[in-house]
């Protein structure tokens, strides 16, 4: 990002096995991940001064950095929930760039499938049990993580006119996305029809418009683009990030339920980046809900709000549509631990080095990644470049 | 209502110096907003500074009860093991009138779930969970009640 000086670039991607790892503990899967996205850098555990991750307890990355064997003197572990990820990595473009370090390895890993049965899963969240502080004033009355999703769809369709076959349009592109990605957890074609009509969840939220639930993992690895030319890899910049939060865990404190995070950090990240939506070839967008896709295109600006039923509908994400988006197949279908906004990387990053297999979009010179987090609470977006900007 | 909706294992909300004055008025049925006596801003849930002028101090503003359904959900997954045979179940977010824009989540109540529309009045109800504690929820609002 920076004009002069040491250019942070990710040198290296991996995702670990997924969706289901019966046989794997929660470290395991960082280190997997790890060990693909250091050896894809050409690099090793003993050239890493950096470690950034980020879990569901304190002090989540120093455990997995001694799991690891890493005496890091950089770290982080900023949580924003399913933003965390696109959050590490602007982090750890800044110390890379200041100088406070020279190989950066974030690493993402979850067992919350597996786990399911011993403890709920983030796709199930909600109950009085599981709300400390102010979230009882939502929590109390039954509502449920996607009923707060839900509140927001709602409230789009009334106050834009978006219809349940728009936000069902979402599924079935991210579910055509991960017929090609041999690991996606669901692979059946499905229709706007199969969406509408699946179970509803939380109105009007069907089981079709939920991610799925899953085990999985990712790592990138980040370093400089000098470091990378000697490394003889194809870097990949980052040409422009910020991120923004509006409220914690009570979506009746959102000041609007239509607008998220995204209103802020996305003109942001576009300003630092020097470039507008019109130039972006493919997009990564945290896809936990139908709904979560349809407000994120609206706030980073690809159409006007209120707009983005229209924009997805009819193959508007499909690799040949306005806007290719989810190329793996997404939360919605391919792979959803509980924070993916790894995979958003991971995903970015295969595009631009023109490594997406059959989903590939011609010629990807510039992607998004964009994580959404909590209950539309934070939002984080990476722009991303094949080229030096 | 003969019956409690909320089962008895639910945790009772935790009380603090921020959300006390709540919790007091819900229990002699008066529904409160806090509201910064400085510079009138409301907010909710309770917080212990006014997000607007930072001001400490506030006062517990009593509300009519009355709102308008800004959104709502059909919740029909029990999620919640305590609620599972409470589903289907109306969950809201009321835009309290008197209340400055201020929202609350909660549940409308005697509708068929496939009447509830945005825009809805509604009233407050109370269902008492003790001697010192009772929940606010909400049913449609009687034909001309005043908006």
């Amino acid at each position: 990002m920076s004009s002069k000086g040491r250019r942070a670039v990710i040198v290296g991607v991996a995702t670990s096995d997924y969706p289901k790892l019966p046989e794997m503990s929660e470290h395991a899967v960082h280190g997997q991940a790890a060990d693909r996205a250091l050896a894809d850098a050409g690099l090793t555990m003993a050239d890493v001064d950096g470690f950034a991750s980020t879990g569901f307890f304190p002090m989540y990355a120093t455990g997995v950095a001694e799991y690891l064997g890493l005496h890091p003197t950089y770290y982080d572990e900023t949580n924003a929930g399913g933003a965390s990820f696109e959050v590490l990595a602007e982090h750890a473009a800044y110390a890379i760039e200041s100088g406070a370090a020279e190989v950066v390895l974030i690493t993402y890993g979850s067992i919350q499938l597996s786990q399911m049965g011993r403890r709920l899963g983030t796709g199930g969240g909600g109950g009085a049990g599981f709300a400390p502080g102010p979230a009882i004033y939502d929590a109390l009355w039954g509502n449920t993580l996607v009923g707060s999703y839900a509140l927001a769809a709602r409230r789009h369709m009334h106050q834009f006119g978006t219809t349940l076959e728009q936000l069902a349009s979402v599924a079935v592109t991210m579910r055509e996305h991960a017929a090609s990605n041999p690991q996606a957890q669901e692979r059946e074609p499905i229709t706007v029809e199969d969406v509408v009509s699946s179970r509803l969840v939380a109105d009007p939220l069907h089981k079709l418009d939920c991610c799925v639930i899953s085990d999985g993992g990712g790592a990138c690895v980040m370093t400089t683009a000098e470091r990378a030319a000697d490394l003889g890899v194809t870097p990949i910049y980052i040409l422009g990030a910020a991120h923004a939060t509006t409220h914690h865990m009570n979506i009746s404190s959102m000041p609007d339920l239509t607008v998220t995070p995204a209103a802020q950090c996305g003109p942001l990240a576009f300003a630092r980046a020097g470039i507008g939506p019109a130039e972006v070839d493919v997009a990564q967008l945290y896809d936990s809900f139908t709904i979560t896709v349809v407000l994120t295109i609206e706030d980073l600006g690809f159409c006007a709000k209120g707009e983005g039923g229209a924009f997805v509908e009819n193959g508007g994400l499909g690799l040949g549509g306005r806007l290719p988006t989810n190329t793996d197949g997404g939360g919605l279908s391919a792979c959803h631990p509980g924070m993916r906004g790894m995979f958003l990387i991971v995903e970015a990053v295969r595009q631009l080095r023109g490594q997406g297999g059959v989903t590939q979009v011609p010629d990807a010179r510039i992607a998004v990644a964009h994580g959404t987090g909590g209950m539309l609470s934070t939002g984080a977006t990476l722009i991303l470049g094949k080229e030096a900007p | 209502m003969s019956e409690r909706w909320f089962p008895d294992e639910m945790p009772v909300p935790a009380v603090n110096a921020e959300t006390n004055g709540w919790w007091e008025a819900a229990a002699h049925h008066r529904l409160v907003v806090q509201r910064c006596t400085d510079c009138g801003t409301t907010r909710h849930p309770p917080g212990p500074v006014c997000p607007r002028c930072r001001s400490t101090t506030s006062e517990w503003s009593e509300l009519p009860g009355t709102g308008s359904v800004f959104t709502f959900t059909v919740v029909r997954q029990a999620f919640i093991p305590s609620l599972a045979d409470r589903i289907p179940y109306v969950v809201i977010a009321v835009e309290l009138d008197g209340g400055g824009g201020a929202r609350m989540v909660s549940n409308l109540i005697e509708i068929d779930p496939a009447d509830v529309a945005i825009d809805m009045r509604v009233g407050v109800v109370w269902e008492d969970m003790g001697p010192a504690l009772a929940v606010p929820r909400f049913r449609p609002a009687a034909e001309g009640t005043p908006t």
